[in-house]
C-alpha cells in the first residue's frame, strides 16, 4: 500500500545485507536496555515502599490532579493551544453551546470546541495513533532532558492540538479545514489486547512484555474501568482533602447545571476511558497509523541505526501482533542536539536519510541541556491530558508512597517547544493525512465499493452459500475456511473484512462520517454473518456514532430508531456476547453523550441508555455516581416550550440529583454531594409552582435527612477551621434556625425550610459551601459569649 | 405486585396518597415496598409529572396509560378537568427473567405492565376514583388544592384497589 516509502528502503535493505544481519544480531542486547529504561518508576517503588506513608498533602503532588482543580475552560490542552486560541475563544463554547441547532452536524454546534466537552473529547480519542520507536541515543538525549520515558513523553503533549489548520479532504473530493486536528503519539507495542481464540487457533506471539511497562500491559478490558474509576476516586479524595478546610472551595465552583459545561470529573472519567483504547484486534483505532523511527546525531552509524530500528519493527521480536497491519507509514527523524552535535555533519546526515528514505523524515534540532523554570525562555510542558489511567495511577500512587516525590511539571525550551511543534505540524500535514486519503480512497476503490454495489451482495451471498445447504443447516459444523474469521479469532489484516474495517476508522479519525457510516454498515451484516461478535459489537458502535454526529437526513424518529437498533446490538454483543465491560461502557456512555447533544427526544432515549448502564451494574460505586449527575444534566438540558416549560424535564432532572447526592454522601464525598443537592434545590425552586417535592411528607423528610448527612460529613471533615473563621460570617445563623420553626406553620413559606438551607438557592461559588459548614463555630461562640454576658460581635449582626 | 396511587394537585401538591398492594391471585392487599422505596416512589411520581404535562398535549383522552418508567416502576396517569392528576405507580413483584413467575402469571395484571388487560384494568381503578373524588370535592367544605382526608373517599379507593387490580 505505500510504494513510496518500503521501494526504497527493500532496496537499500538488499543492498546492504551485512548491516541488516549485523542489526539482527544486536536486538536481544538493546531490548534489555530498553526494558530496563522503562522501569526505573517499577524499581523506585520497590525500594522505597518500606518508607511508605500516607501523608495529608504533599505540595508537589498538587500537579498531579491539576486537571481537576481548573476549570476546564481556563487551562490550555497543549502548549500549541496557548499559542492557537485565545481563552476567550476556549469559553466562547460554554456560552453559546446550548444555541447550537441540530440541523447540521454536531460538529457545527459549539460544543466541539469547548474543551472537556464529551464530543470534543470523543472527536479527539479517536485520532490517529503514531508510535514512537527510538533508538537509546535518542533515548539517552531525551533523557538528559529530564524525560525518562524517552522521545515519547517529549513528543506526547504536542499531539495534542496540532498547530495551526488541518486541510482534510474528504472521499468526494471536497476538502475541509479543521483546526483542532490531534494525533497520539504512543509508545510502539503499548497496550496490546489478545484477542480470544475462537478455535484454538494460532495466537499472535505475546508481546507486551518487551517493550516495557510490564506493570500496566495486562490490561484487561474490565480492569481498565476500574483503573478509571480508581483516578477518579484519587481526584475526588484528593479535592475532598484538600479543600475541606478552605472556605469556598474552587473546585466546584464553575458548572453549577450548567449543562454546557461538563463536570470536571466526569470529563476525567470520559477521557481516561478514551484514552486507554486499547490495541485491540476488532477495531483498529489504536493500530498505529504512522510509526516514528528516531534516531539522534550522536549515533555513530546513523543509517544502520535506523534499519535496524525498521527491522526490529517488521520482523523482530518487538513488532506488532499478526492482526496489525505492517504497512504502516515510516516516518524516520534524525535528532539533532543543537549543543553537542556539529549541525553541518547533521545536515549531511539528514540529506543521506533522504536520498536512502525517500521524502518521509525530519530533521528535528533540540537542545540537549535539562531546563529550569526560572531559565530565560523556558516553558512549562503541560502534563499530557491523554495519559491512560494506568500511568496515572501509578502516578499518584507513587506520590503518596514517595517521600520526596518530584513535581512532574516539566519545562522546556520555548525554541525546542517551534521546532517540535512544527515537526509535528509538518509530520501531520505532509505525511500522514496525505497517506491516510491516499489509503482511505484506494480501499474504497478496490475493497468497499465492490461489496456497495449490486454484485457486491452477490458477492457476500455466494461467499456464504458455496458449501451448499448444509453449512447454512447445521450451524456449529460450519468448514473452517469458509469465513476470514473463524480459524484465527481474528481477521488477519489483508482480508476485505479488516481492510474495510481499517477504512472506515481511517474515515472515521479523518471526520468524514458519510463514508465511515456506510462502510461500518457494510460490516454490521457481514460480522454478524461471520460471528465475529467482538467486531459486529464494535463496528456496531462506531456506526451509531457517525450516525449520531453526521448531518442528519432523516426523520428524527427513524433515526433513533436506527441509532437505538445498532446500540442494541453494539451493547448485547459487547456485553453478554463477548463480557466486555470495557466496550459496553465505551459505547453505551459515548452514545448517550451525543443523544444527549441531539436534543429533544434524543435526551429521553439518552436517560434509557444510562438507565441501562446502571441496571446491568457495569460501573463502579464512582462512575455510578457520576452517571446519576451526568443524567440529571441530561434532562436539564431539556429546554420547554412557553412561560410553563412544557416538555421540560426539571422534575426529573432533580430527582436524578437527588440519587447523585445519595449515592455520593454514601461514599462521604461531600463536595459531590453539595453540588447535586444545590442542583436539585435550583431545579426545584424553577418549576412553575416553585415547590418541589415538599408537599411529599416522605420525600422531603429524605432530603432534609441528606441535608443533615452532609452538615455533619463537612463539620467532621473540617474539625479546626471554625476557630478562625466562624466569629465574622456566620452569627445569622441560629436566628435562622429558630425562624425556620416558627415558619413551619404557613405552607406556603414551609417549602423553603425543608428545602433549602438558607443562601444556598443562588448558584455563586462562595455560598455553596459557606452557609452549611460554619454552623458549629457559630453555635459555640454564642455559648461561650453566654458565660460573659454580652457579645460584641453578637451585637454588631444581630 | 405494589402499588403507590396518589392525587397530585395544581401545585405539585399531593392531596391524597395511598398505598396497596395487589389483591388477585391470592394477594392481601397489602404494599410491599421497602422502607428504601418508599421515599423514592414520591419522587419517582413527582418527577413523572413532568411526562404528565408534555403528554397531556397529544392525547384527548382523560387517561393517559402508562407513561413513565423508572428502573422497574411503571406510572399510570389519569388526568381530570382541572389539572388534577391521578397517578398511578406500580411496581412488578418478579421483574422480567424470573421464569417462573412469568410463565404462570403471563395473563395476569401484575406481571406486564403495559398489557391491554392491566391498561384495561388501571383505566378501570382510575375511572372509580375519579366518579368518588369528583364526589368527594363537591363537599361544600372542600378547596380547590386542599387534601382529601375523607375516610370515605380512603375507604372507596381502597374498595376499587381490591376490585380492579
Amino acid at each position: 500500500m505505500q510504494p513510496l516509502e518500503d521501494a526504497p528502503l527493500t532496496q537499500s535493505v538488499q543492498s546492504l545485507p551485512m548491516a541488516a544481519a549485523a542489526a539482527m544480531r544486536s536486538p536481544p542486547n538493546q531490548r534489555q536496555t530498553l526494558a530496563s529504561d522503562a522501569h526505573p518508576l517499577a524499581q523506585s517503588e520497590a525500594s522505597l515502599l518500606p518508607l511508605r506513608e500516607r501523608r495529608a498533602a504533599n505540595p508537589s503532588a498538587a500537579s498531579l490532579f491539576r486537571s481537576t482543580l481548573t476549570p476546564p475552560g481556563s487551562r490550555s490542552a497543549s502548549p500549541a493551544a496557548s499559542i492557537n486560541r485565545s481563552p476567550s475563544r476556549a469559553l466562547s463554547g460554554s456560552v453559546f453551546g446550548g444555541a447550537g441547532g441540530f440541523r447540521h452536524s454536531l460538529l457545527d454546534t459549539a460544543a466541539a470546541d469547548s474543551p472537556g466537552d464529551p464530543l470534543n473529547l470523543i472527536l479527539r480519542s479517536f485520532v490517529p495513533h503514531i508510535a514512537i520507536y527510538g533508538s537509546e541515543d535518542v533515548d539517552e538525549l531525551v533523557g538528559e532532558k529530564g524525560f525518562r520515558g524517552g522521545l515519547w513523553e517529549l513528543l506526547r503533549p504536542f499531539g495534542e492540538q496540532v498547530q495551526g489548520k488541518v486541510t482534510i479532504r474528504d472521499s468526494n473530493g471536497g476538502s475541509r479545514t479543521w483546526e483542532d486536528f490531534s494525533v497520539r503519539f504512543t509508545r510502539f507495542g503499548d497496550g496490546v489486547e489478545e484477542p480470544e481464540p475462537a478455535a484454538g487457533g494460532m495466537r499472535s506471539p505475546p508481546l507486551t512484555a518487551v517493550n516495557g511497562q510490564a506493570a500496566a500491559s495486562p490490561k484487561k478490558a474490565g480492569s481498565l474501568v476500574d483503573q478509571v474509576e480508581r483516578v477518579v476516586d484519587r481526584h475526588l479524595s484528593y479535592a475532598e482533602d484538600a479543600y475541606m478546610g478552605i472556605t469556598s472551595p474552587t473546585t466546584p465552583t464553575r458548572h453549577g447545571l450548567d449543562t454546557d459545561a461538563t463536570s470536571v470529573y466526569y470529563a476525567l472519567y470520559l477521557r481516561r476511558l478514551l484514552s486507554g483504547i486499547p490495541l485491540s484486534c476488532h477495531e483498529s483505532f489504536a493500530h498505529p497509523v504512522a510509526c516514528v523511527m528516531a534516531i539522534s546525531s550522536r549515533n555513530p552509524s546513523p543509517i544502520e541505526a535506523l534499519r535496524k530500528l525498521y527491522t526490529e519493527t517488521t520482523q523482530g521480536g518487538n513488532r506488532l501482533p499478526v492482526w496489525v497491519d505492517g504497512e504502516y507509514l515510516r516516518y524516520y527523524v534524525l535528532v539533532h542536539d543543537e549543543e553537542r552535535s556539529d549541525i553541518t555533519k547533521s545536515l549531511a546526515l539528514f540529506d543521506q536519510m533522504k536520498r536512502h528514505f525517500g521524502l518521509h523524515c525530519h530533521l528535528l534540532r533540540i537542545r540537549s541541556s535539562e531546563t529550569a523554570e526560572t531559565d530565560d525562555d523556558s516553558q512549562q510542558l503541560p502534563r499530557s491530558d491523554w495519559m491512560t489511567p494506568a500511568e496515572e495511577l501509578a502516578d499518584i500512587e507513587r506520590s503518596d508512597r514517595d517521600e520526596d516525590f518530584e513535581d512532574p511539571t516539566r519545562y522546556i525550551f520555548g525554541s525546542d517547544a517551534t521546532a517540535i511543534r512544527t515537526f509535528v505540524r509538518e509530520m501531520v500535514t505532509q505525511s500522514i493525512i496525505p497517506t491516510m486519503e491516499r489509503n482511505v480512497s484506494v480501499w474504497n476503490d478496490q475493497v468497499a465499493s465492490r461489496r456497495r454495489g449490486l454484485s457486491g451482495r452477490f458477492m457476500s451471498l455466494s461467499k456464504r452459500f458455496t458449501f451448499g445447504g448444509s453449512s447454512r443447516s447445521s450451524t456449529g459444523t460450519r468448514t473452517t475456511g469458509s469465513t476470514n474469521y473463524e480459524a484465527l479469532g481474528f481477521f488477519r489484516p489483508d482480508t476485505p473484512e479488516a481492510i474495510m474495517r481499517r477504512l472506515a476508522d481511517f474515515a472515521f479519525m479523518l471526520r468524514d462520517w458519510k463514508l465511515a457510516m456506510s462502510t461500518y454498515d457494510l460490516l454490521r451484516s457481514d460480522f454478524q454473518n461471520d460471528k465475529a461478535w467482538k467486531y459486529h459489537a464494535a463496528a456496531n458502535e462506531m456506526a451509531a456514532l457517525a450516525l449520531l454526529i453526521m448531518p442528519q437526513n432523516m426523520s428524527s424518529k427513524t433515526r433513533i430508531e436506527t441509532i437505538n437498533q445498532m446500540l442494541e446490538q453494539a451493547f448485547y454483543s459487547y456485553h453478554t456476547r463477548c463480557n466486555s465491560v470495557y466496550g459496553a461502557v465505551r459505547c453505551t456512555v459515548l452514545a448517550l453523550e451525543l443523544l444527549r447533544l441531539r436534543g429533544g427526544s434524543g435526551i429521553d432515549e439518552a436517560v434509557r441508555w444510562g438507565i441501562r448502564i446502571l441496571e446491568t451494574g457495569l460501573l463502579g460505586r464512582i462512575g455510578d455516581a457520576l452517571l446519576k449527575e451526568r443524567m440529571a444534566i441530561c434532562y436539564a438540558s431539556k429546554h420547554g416550550a412557553g412561560s410553563q416549560a412544557w416538555g421540560s424535564r426539571r422534575r426529573k432532572s432533580a430527582l436524578w440529583s437527588v440519587l447523585g447526592a445519595e449515592t455520593w454522601i454514601a461514599q462521604a464525598k461531600y463536595i459531590q454531594a453539595q453540588k447535586c443537592l444545590n442542583e436539585a434545590r435550583k431545579m426545584y425552586s424553577l418549576l412553575p409552582g416553585e415547590c418541589g417535592v415538599q408537599n411529599f411528607g416522605l420525600a422531603s423528610d429524605f432530603l432534609a435527612d441528606l441535608n443533615e448527612q452532609l452538615k455533619e460529613g463537612l463539620r467532621i471533615d473540617i474539625p479546626t477551621r471554625g476557630d478562625e473563621e466562624g466569629d465574622n460570617q456566620d452569627h445569622g445563623e441560629p436566628e435562622l434556625l429558630v425562624d425556620e420553626e416558627s415558619e413551619m406553620l404557613d405552607r406556603r413559606r414551609s417549602r423553603r425550610t425543608s428545602l433549602i438551607v438558607p443562601g444556598a438557592g443562588g448558584g455563586t461559588a462562595s455560598l455553596e459551601t459557606a452557609p452549611l459548614t460554619p454552623l458549629v463555630p457559630a453555635r459555640l461562640s454564642s455559648v461561650e459569649d453566654e458565660g460573659e454576658g454580652t457579645s460584641p460581635s453578637k451585637d454588631g449582626f444581630g | 405486585m405494589s402499588y403507590y396511587f396518589a392525587i397530585i394537585g395544581t401545585q405539585d401538591n399531593p392531596l391524597f396518597e395511598y398505598e396497596f398492594g395487589t389483591s388477585k391471585q391470592g394477594g392481601d392487599g397489602q404494599s410491599r415496598f421497602t422502607d428504601q422505596a418508599r421515599h423514592l416512589n414520591q419522587f419517582v411520581l413527582h418527577s413523572s409529572l413532568d411526562i404528565v404535562e408534555e403528554i397531556q398535549w397529544t392525547s384527548n383522552q382523560l387517561y393517559l396509560k402508562a407513561i413513565d418508567k423508572f428502573f422497574n416502576n411503571y406510572i399510570s396517569c389519569f388526568i381530570t378537568g382541572g389539572n388534577v392528576k391521578l397517578l398511578l405507580l406500580h411496581q412488578p413483584l418478579n421483574p422480567a427473567g424470573a421464569a417462573g413467575g412469568t410463565t404462570r402469571n403471563s395473563t395476569s395484571i401484575g406481571a406486564n405492565p403495559t398489557s391491554p388487560q392491566t391498561e384495561e384494568a388501571i383505566k378501570n381503578f382510575f375511572t372509580e376514583v375519579y366518579e368518588n373524588y369528583v364526589k368527594a370535592i363537591m363537599s361544600p367544605f372542600y378547596k380547590a388544592n386542599m387534601e382529601i382526608k375523607s375516610p370515605v373517599f380512603r375507604a372507596r379507593v381502597a374498595a376499587a384497589g381490591r376490585k380492579y387490580l
